[in-house]
């Protein structure tokens, strides 16, 4: 099986929707489907450097999205319906998968509990710990058949890194056009200590930040 | 040359503005008049009586056979609209073509100074009426004289039409409203004479390269450099095959060996296609200032760095081909002398030979031998709009050895001519620029594509967000530079 | 809802087929991962980050517990998960003229599905089958592939630069440096904003409040 290319994994997940409505109804009134509820949540979650993905270590792409059914392909293709409402979350991420689910545990357990409550067999009595979390997500993962890496499969961090010193060093290129060998040796060593090329720490691009303004992590 | 089967399409009934580059046919001199209908029995009334004036494409065998002056009309979706044209037809048309340019402006990048509240006021006072502009009536002639005869014989259709309205409001000549939009070629330098085409307002020649497609009825050898490439030496036809018609024509097969899409029924818009036009205002006095200013510590200097903006010499010759002013200096002088002697017939079959062995020059390049864009920029103006084999960095075997195969679908064909004069080209102010008309048959796939992703942008030639250096839309800081980038 | 963050586009497409389609088709991702040149029209094309196909067969849909109803399917179902830069046909488009044998292979035999080539067929197929995406982030909105791949290469060549010119004198460092410039000359360009590609990528933009450069 094909989840990993390199360093890069490949996680896909088919979560199983809880059937029916939750139960607190409202004076009695019809309530909206966990399907319909979920689907408003993954909405609501905050997207670009705000979202919950951005603090989940070595991320690169993350999506959520509900698979209702399949599709009729039209006569003489056969009719048929899924039974169940299923929650998919791909992702691509560099490292194992153990690490990684952990990291993400630790560092976004409630939007993870507000996401995956929704779904069969997880609950806050069911899920009590990262062990329980991996074992329910091994549970759920569907085995890539060919996964394609157009990228690179670094850590994140290096990927930041490497954007910003791009972004700097253009910059930096540009500006110093036509400058003496000394001067342009002396700015050189300027933005060396400035932007630490060896540290993926910082200074970097955050991740998930769209805004050239509010990118740089000093 | 031509074969039967390159004879299948309909050129009476294809407009000549399609086919043909009239520039390239004598015509330097031409006007874009605008109408408005405001009764639709005047607006049928007055398409019928402009009909015997249109100029079709069918082929002009002789210099006898071409008249004094071209009439071309094009509609908007509101102008066809106000002819009554059925409804139904009407919702076969592309959204880009419905809803106008205006409100595609965020997808062609019609921002900041090229924000259409900055367009000639005849685009303007829209919001009661909707759009108003309805008819393009394009004229070109000869000269002076014969575009104002023509354009005389249409204003009298207004007479017996008084539904239809010519729409004043475009800018030019210190007016702001001026009836139509007067348009002609500026003519080559005096040692540049008999160069092909004409020059713009940055001092570039202009009009080298078209769009040479199946059944257009040009010369066969045309068609080398000047469509797709395949596989094959690119100096020989064996390099290019001629574009499907249906890229740029509606009924024909296109490319993809389909029907482009187009409204219902295949009467109504057969042989007919969308034409783009657009009017963009050159800034002379910053371009000519700032190439003197860079150009001054630019090995090569100013013409150099002007060179690796366009892809192309000032004087026409390509950057890929001819890397030194000196080589391309050379080159264009003998082209230029040789022309002038085989349009006065006084050629030898050997000057003849060698003129159509340079005039290849011009356009019979793919970049194969250029990958890495030492010559030529993966930024130049031209490598951008028309990358040829670019987009394939090398890598023959990439994309089932179809050099083309991120090309072929982009094509489009440029028409128009530069507008006003440049005598005082130290400012930018002056009335400038040029009008282009872009015809293709799919404005999403084709023209709006160039102009986002190749114009606007640059990640085809993994140039992050680096603008066309020409019309790229490059904003302009508070102290109104343009910030504007490109890598040489 | 949006199936666009920054310069990326999230796809995804669900389409059935038949069991014994799926071993060939197996086989044929197999080879593919076995041989670079299968791939090289796309990683010259460079339009995508991470892509991946993931064939389900009937048991394969995950089974949680009694409380959750077991699947009844007759086909198998493929599953595409793309993330790529520029629109949606651009990419659709790009992937159709470039790799149509490829694109058909990969699809081979999928009930309906129309072949790459003609085009508008396998636009109203992709649309057909594809599902919008409700929530989707990426940890480098501003940069393409290209830019990702292209800083990987800039940051290394800044580390040796800095580390082999660290005791230059000036005279050596400028030859260095433009020893340096001419092999990055293809990776200095900025980074910015996606180009509006589509009237909902505005309208998402305007709801993020984006400023685009030049808008008066």
């Amino acid at each position: 099986m094909a989840n990993q290319s390199g360093n890069a994994y490949a996680l896909a997940l088919l979560c199983p929707v809880r059937a029916g409505a939750p139960p607190a109804g409202f004076d009695g009134q019809c309530q909206e489907s966990y399907a319909a509820h979920l689907r408003y949540v993954l909405q609501s979650v905050r997207v670009s450097g705000d979202s919950p993905m951005a603090r989940v270590p070595n991320t690169y792409l993350s999506r959520f999205f509900l698979l209702d059914d399949v599709f009729y392909q039209g006569s003489p293709a056969l009719e048929e319906h899924l039974k169940s409402s299923y929650l998919v979350f791909c992702c691509n991420f560099h490292g194992e998968l153990e690490p990684y689910l952990t990291g993400m545990w630790k560092t976004i357990e409630s939007e993870v509990r507000l996401i995956l409550n929704h779904c069969v067999g997880f609950s806050d009595q069911t899920v009590r710990d990262a062990a329980a979390f991996i074992a329910y997500i091994k549970k759920c993962e569907i085995k890539t058949t060919f996964y394609f890496n157009g990228s690179t499969d670094q850590p994140l961090a290096e990927q930041l890194k490497g954007l910003y010193l791009k972004q700097e060093f253009s910059k930096f290129a540009f500006e110093n056009q036509g400058r003496s060998a000394r001067e342009i040796q002396e700015a050189f060593g300027e933005f060396i200590k400035g932007t630490e090329p060896e540290n993926t720490a910082r200074p970097a691009w955050k991740p998930g930040v769209y805004d050239l303004d509010k990118v740089v992590a000093k | 040359m031509t074969t039967a089967a390159d004879d299948f399409l309909d050129l009476s009934d294809i407009q000549g503005i399609v086919v043909k580059a009239y520039s390239r046919f004598g015509f330097p001199v031409a006007r874009y008049v605008l109408f408005r209908i405001d009764l639709p029995a005047h607006g049928r009334k007055f398409v019928v009586g402009i009909t015997p004036m249109i100029t079709t494409g069918v082929r002009w065998t002789d210099p006898a056979s071409i008249p004094s002056a071209a009439t071309n009309i094009a509609f908007t979706y509101k102008g066809l609209k106000h002819l009554d044209v059925l409804d139904a037809s009407l919702h076969g048309f592309s959204d880009e073509f419905s809803m106008g340019m205006k409100a595609r402006r965020d997808i062609v990048g019609d921002t900041g100074p090229n924000h259409p509240r900055h367009w000639d006021p005849v685009w303007h006072n829209e919001s009661e009426t909707g759009q108003h502009v309805h008819i393009l009536v394009t004229i070109d002639g000869k000269g002076e004289t014969e575009v104002e005869a023509r354009y005389r014989q249409i204003l009298a259709l207004l007479v017996e039409c008084p539904g239809v309205v010519q729409l004043s409001g475009q800018r030019g000549g210190g007016s702001d409203d001026l009836p139509y939009q007067p348009a002609a070629a500026i003519p080559p330098k005096p040692e540049e004479a008999g160069f092909p085409g004409g020059k713009e307002h940055f001092g570039y020649s202009d009009g080298i390269s078209t769009t040479f497609f199946k059944g257009c009825g040009a010369d066969p050898m045309e068609v080398i450099g000047e469509d797709k490439p395949v596989k094959g030496d690119p100096r020989t036809l064996e390099g290019w095959a001629p574009v499907a018609a249906g890229e740029l024509i509606f009924g024909y097969p296109d490319e993809a060996f389909e029907y482009p899409e187009a409204p219902g029924p295949p009467l109504f818009s057969r042989n007919g296609t969308y034409l783009v036009y657009r009017k963009l205002h050159e800034n002379t006095g910053s371009f000519e200032s700032y190439l003197e200013a860079e150009g001054a510590r630019f090995p090569g200097g100013k013409e150099a760095l002007a060179a690796k903006f366009a892809g192309r010499w000032r004087n026409g010759a390509p950057l890929a081909t001819f890397p030194t002013q000196e080589s391309a200096d050379r080159y264009i002088a003998e082209l230029s002398a040789l022309q002038l002697k085989v349009w006065a017939g006084q050629a030898s079959p050997a000057e003849q030979a060698r003129y159509q062995e340079l005039a290849l020059q011009l356009v019979a390049l793919d970049y194969g031998d250029d990958k890495d864009g030492a010559r030529c920029p993966f930024g130049a103006h031209t490598r951008r709009v028309n990358p040829r084999s670019a987009l394939r960095f090398g890598n023959k075997k990439a994309f089932a050895d179809d050099p083309g195969a991120l090309s072929n679908r982009r094509r489009v064909l440029r028409r128009g001519l530069p507008y006003g004069r440049s005598e005082t080209p130290a400012r930018d102010d002056g009335d400038h620029g040029i009008v282009i008309m872009i015809v293709n048959a799919d404005l999403s796939r084709q023209f709006e594509f160039v102009q986002q992703q190749w114009i606007t942008f640059g990640n085809d030639f993994k140039l992050a967000n680096d603008q066309d250096p020409l019309p790229g839309n490059h904003g302009t800081s508070k102290n109104c530079r343009a910030g504007g980038r490109m890598i040489i | 809802m949006s199936n666009i963050a920054g310069k990326a586009y999230a796809m995804n497409v669900i389409t059935p087929l038949k069991w014994l389609t799926t071993l060939r088709t197996r086989l044929i991702f197999w080879g593919a991962g076995k041989l670079p040149s299968t791939t090289l029209g796309l990683v010259t094309l460079s339009l995508i980050h991470y892509a991946r196909w993931v064939i389900l067969r009937p048991k394969d849909f995950p089974h949680l517990g009694p409380e959750q109803p077991k699947e009844d399917l007759q086909y198998c179902y493929m599953l595409f998960f793309s993330n790529f830069n520029g629109s949606w046909d651009q990419y659709v488009d790009s992937f159709s003229s470039t790799i149509p044998t490829g694109l058909d292979s990969f699809w081979y035999k999928n009930i309906k599905y129309t072949n790459s080539i003609p085009m508008l067929p396998f636009h109203r197929y992709i649309t057909w089958n594809q599902i919008w995406t409700d929530n989707y982030y990426n940890a480098y909105p501003m940069a393409s592939t290209n830019d990702v791949k292209s800083a990987q290469k800039v940051r290394q060549n800044l580390i040796d630069f800095a580390r082999s010119t660290a005791n230059a004198t000036p005279d050596d460092f400028q030859r260095q440096y433009n020893k340096l410039l001419l092999s990055l000359q293809h990776d200095l360009s900025q980074m910015g904003l996606n180009p509006v590609v589509s009237l909902s990528a505005s309208a998402v933009d305007r709801r993020l409040g984006k400023e685009r450069r030049g808008v008066s």
